[in-house]
């Protein structure tokens, strides 16, 4: 039960990691970003190519492969969700899956379609007195921690941050101050992939890496981010690890009905309190 | 010179009239429409062989019915490849423990899409927007999980399940000819359906939703009726197309439901022209043809339909269908201001 409850963490620390751009994107631009996970799985990909072909060690890999995907980020930004400002849900939708598509497509042109595995880099276990874990897993979820009081810090303190926190809230009023939005939201929008990129960095020795591997886990945050409210990062943040608790406790009981249940918790919460968009 | 632009004229004229024609549909253009429709199917035949026909006959089923529900309601649903697999699972099913029927057993799909529609509707459709296609996306990942794992036992899970008792007097699923025939008159039957509905005082009810919900609510329409019924109509032809798609193959697996083909139905109701019956047509013809025989020569076709996509969104929001109309009324604008011209200079 403690592993679970250990585990539960570490799912909802990732998911927490890659949510954030996606409730960022959404409550600031009002685009559904189809194509935010594309930046996971880049990350990810870089990430194995480094460690395997260029050798250097594991971390380097990681800060690399966040930096490539916070630059593919700023592509997408530039080249379509820029466009997509004020667009009905149904074509930013459409375009952003549209992205998906054409990520998806060039990381199998580049990489192959066959899973690729990577080794823990730490590769020891803490003994936690009732139980023994990864101390990568720990790391993990202390990163998550970090993030949050650091995204905390930056919207309380800086005035990029306070900028977008007010955007999320009334983006016309803010313009009416004479400040340009967009540029904001493409600061945003960068700084959610990045976080998206380092997500995939950290999952990827847990889990297989494989071109798909973004839709799978767009489909969780998509529930991550509708269940906590979007564009509330405080909400995003409790329901990551609501849900990752959820996943693993059920998964525990009953393997086959993990993700049921997300999705079962996200259309609950939509009935009893839909969104009206 | 004159005479160049008379029969201009009346080349204008010809195209002009074929396009309205089309467009605006009354009763006895509706027996043309059907034959012209077949004749296409048809013509195809020799080019790509029966069994790629029936295909693209299926998917253009399933197309219409998600241009009901997206292209006339202007709801985007993301998991409308749910009731295919609905459709799909409980018609193999019904063959293998209930009747030795298939006709039976296409209804039976479909009752079973149209029940899966009413209570997955009912929720889906107090939602607009993003949350509506995420809230279909939702249930048919959980559709996909039951499929996969919690109903092995009955559906086979990854391994899928084969079709029994394809036979029955007349009706011999086994041969490829009668198969074509088949699905060909229930492509013709959904078609016709359709088309009523959408033109009839329904079908315009439908487009004001699309337009302006709110102002329909006002006018005193309960629009959460018509939308759950335009959802369980469409979820139910869709189990239709999901029935055929059982009885064609006689193998159903759970790919029938994974959530990435969606994007399929919504690129061939895009390209085609969303609102468009014969937008959604002709998109689900191109779509099969771009999956089908394009990885043939070129391996990178997701690529393809990504970048085809975009420049639908950013360019051509009509779709091809969509863009031919708007060029049939250019024309016929043209020709109108020539007579116009004609007429008003002095002989």
């Amino acid at each position: 039960m403690m592993y679970a409850i250990m585990y539960g963490l570490t799912i909802g620390a990732i998911l927490y990691l890659i949510s954030i751009g996606l409730s960022l994107t959404f409550g600031t631009m009002r685009v559904v970003n189809f194509a935010h996970t594309i930046t996971y799985t880049v990350g990810a990909y870089i990430l194995i190519a480094s460690v395997r072909a260029l050798g250097i060690p594991f971390w380097w890999g990681g800060l690399l492969a966040v930096l490539v995907a916070a630059l593919a980020g700023y592509c997408i930004e530039r080249l379509v969700i820029r466009r997509l400002y004020g667009e009905s849900l149904d074509y930013t939708f459409i375009a952003t899956y549209a992205v998906f598509l054409i990520g998806v497509d060039i990381v199998k042109w580049i990489w192959g379609v066959y899973p690729k595995p990577i080794s823990d880099p730490i590769g020891r276990v803490a003994d936690l007195g009732l139980m023994v874990f990864p101390i990568y897993r720990i790391l993990v979820i202390f990163l998550a921690l970090l993030v949050f009081f650091g995204l905390e810090l930056f919207i309380k303190k800086t005035m990029v941050g306070k900028i977008i926190v007010a955007a999320l809230d009334y983006k016309e009023g803010v313009r009416c101050l004479g400040i340009g939005v967009e540029k904001y939201f493409a600061i945003a929008f960068v700084v959610g992939s990045l976080l998206a990129a380092l997500g995939g960095v950290l999952y990827a020795p847990i889990t297989a890496v494989h071109p798909y591997m973004g839709l799978h886990v767009l489909l969780l945050c998509f529930a991550v981010v509708l269940t906590g409210g979007m564009g509330n990062l405080r909400g995003t943040f409790s329901a990551a690890f609501v849900l990752g608790m959820l996943i693993s406790i059920v998964g525990r009981y009953w393997p086959a009905g993990s993700e049921i249940v997300v999705f079962m918790a996200m259309a609950a919460v939509l009935f009893l309190r839909p969104i009206d968009i | 010179m004159g005479n160049t632009f008379t029969k201009q004229g009346v080349a204008f004229e010809t195209f002009a009239s074929i396009g309205k024609g089309l467009v605006r549909t009354t009763g006895r253009q509706r027996v043309v429409e059907l034959f012209v429709l077949g004749g296409v199917f048809l013509l195809l035949v020799p080019f790509l062989g029966t069994h790629r026909v029936t295909d693209f006959a299926i998917f253009c089923i399933f197309a219409l019915s998600f241009d009901l529900l997206y292209g006339y309601m202007g709801r985007l649903s993301f998991g409308h490849l749910l009731y295919v697999g609905v459709g799909a699972y409980a018609t193999a099913l019904s063959l293998q423990y209930l009747t030795s029927n298939p006709l039976l057993a296409i209804g039976l799909g479909i009752v079973a899409a149209c029940l899966a529609g009413m209570l997955a509707g009912s929720a889906a459709v107090r939602a607009t927007g993003a949350c509506f296609a995420l809230i279909n996306l939702a249930f048919n990942r959980v559709g996909w999980f039951l499929v996969m794992s919690p109903l092995k036992d009955i559906t086979g899970g990854e391994n899928g399940l084969s079709v029994r008792n394809l036979r029955f007097s007349y009706f011999d699923f086994q041969n490829p000819t009668f198969r074509f025939g088949f699905v060909l008159a229930s492509l013709l039957v959904a078609f016709l359906l359709l088309r009523v509905l959408t033109s009839s005082p329904y079908g315009i009810l439908l487009r004001s939703i699309k337009e302006d919900e709110r102002r329909v609510r006002f006018l005193g329409y309960n629009t959460y009726f018509y939308k759950w019924l335009t959802f369980v109509i469409a979820a139910s032809v869709a189990g239709f197309a999901g029935a055929l798609t059982a009885l064609n193959y006689a193998y159903v697996n759970p790919n029938t439901l994974d959530v990435h083909a969606n994007g399929g139905v919504i690129f061939a109701c895009l390209i085609g022209g969303a609102g468009r019956l014969y937008g959604a047509v002709l998109g689900g013809i191109i779509y099969m043809v771009i999956t089908n025989l394009l990885p043939v020569y070129f391996q990178r076709w997701e690529l393809l339909l990504g970048i085809s996509l975009l420049l639908i969104v950013f360019r051509f929001r009509g779709g091809i269908w969509g863009n031919l109309e708007t060029l049939y009324r250019r024309l016929a604008v043209h020709e109108n201001t020539d007579r116009s011209l004609e007429g008003g200079r002095p002989r």
